[in-house]
């Protein structure tokens, strides 16, 4: 990538620009009075405690050594526009966008979102800035696994298809995040889309299973739980 | 690893196989299935396993043995039956538990 690319391309930074610099100091007083950074980190809490999707990712990650500490790897921060959240690969760090995340639900679907991509990062070599197709592949699991494009929701975003309308959500909704991180055109992400939909589509690591629901996820961390002795009696 | 004949018992316990089978016949399981894959899920499988479980807890078949590895095995490869994208790691990131730079500037 020559250099007047280079600065072109901000990878999505320009979304999260607590990233750079905290407007207000980390735990200060003026900080909790101003912003949702309080509401942000008790939904945080809620969210890795009791949904299933959560915990079963967690479980995985420190499985494959990339054990999660919440002060360390999670940041609450304003955001820009209307993203929920990113992953911060140069820190290891997921950001929870407090000033866009109000519900608890909405809370439990984006640190599941964001703990896939960190997951992919533990556990391959995944290439976030340079290769579109790992980017495209993560954006793909993340969606499909995530309960972000259930029934329920593409019937609130008034979205009425039946057949198959899960894998057009998945489609739909991993465009979109390729697009608002990347500088690219919409042709060359929905072709890069296609290149690798099928094979991603089908990755359900570490679920086992594409969780359409809380139960589907429950069943999912069960068997996580109880894949020693699977393994060995195969 | 695998466990050695006079240790080995079914991957799953028996319960775990019929809440399986009856979690999968639900309507709305079956529907997200419709709605995922345009086809219904394939339920009979986790009956079949049921009652393999069963009878080895009874009889220690090995034919019901046979039958429930077979099953899982098969589930395992149908699982695994995807081309990576990307190569997998050996070890986790070597800056996953590394401090974070304390250098952003902030209010005091």
């Amino acid at each position: 990538m020559d250099q007047t690319k280079q600065q072109e391309e901000d990878y999505g930074y320009n979304l999260f620009p607590g990233r750079k610099k905290s407007k207000y100091k980390k735990g200060s007083i003026v900080e909790s009075l101003f912003t949702f950074n309080h509401k942000c980190q008790a939904m945080l809490q809620f969210a890795v405690e009791t949904s299933p999707y959560a915990k079963l990712l967690l479980g995985a990650m420190k499985n494959s050594g990339c054990t999660v500490y919440k002060d360390r790897h999670f940041s609450c921060e304003d955001c820009d526009g209307t993203v929920s959240g990113g992953f911060d690969a140069t820190t290891s760090q997921i950001v929870l966008c407090q000033n866009n995340i109000h519900q608890q639900a909405h809370m439990n679907r984006v640190v599941t979102h964001e703990l896939i991509h960190a997951f992919d990062h533990c556990r391959a070599h995944v290439d976030w800035f340079n290769n579109f197709k790992h980017l495209a592949c993560s954006e793909i699991r993340a969606a499909n696994l995530s309960g972000e494009c259930s029934f329920t929701n593409e019937l609130s975003r008034l979205n009425f298809g039946l057949n198959q309308q899960h894998q057009e959500c998945v489609r739909r909704c991993a465009l979109r995040s390729i697009l608002a991180v990347r500088k690219i055109s919409r042709e060359k992400a929905e072709k890069v889309l296609d290149e690798v939909f099928d094979s991603c589509f089908h990755d359900h690591t570490p679920f086992g299973r594409i969780p359409h629901s809380k139960k589907d996820a429950r069943f999912a961390y069960r068997d996580f739980e109880s894949r020693d002795r699977y393994y060995a009696n195969l | 690893m695998m466990a050695g004949s006079e240790s080995w018992r079914p991957p799953r316990e028996c319960d775990v196989y019929w809440s399986e089978y009856k979690h999968c016949k639900r309507l709305w399981h079956r529907f997200h299935h419709y709605y995922t894959f345009g086809t219904s899920p394939l339920c009979q499988q986790w009956k079949d396993d049921y009652g393999a479980c069963r009878d080895w807890e009874k009889t220690h078949s090995a034919h019901a043995k046979e039958c429930l590895q077979e099953s899982e095995r098969k589930r395992v490869s149908e699982q695994r039956n995807v081309t990576p994208v990307w190569e997998l790691r050996e070890k986790p990131p070597a800056d996953w538990h590394m401090p974070l730079n304390q250098d952003k500037s902030q209010d005091s």
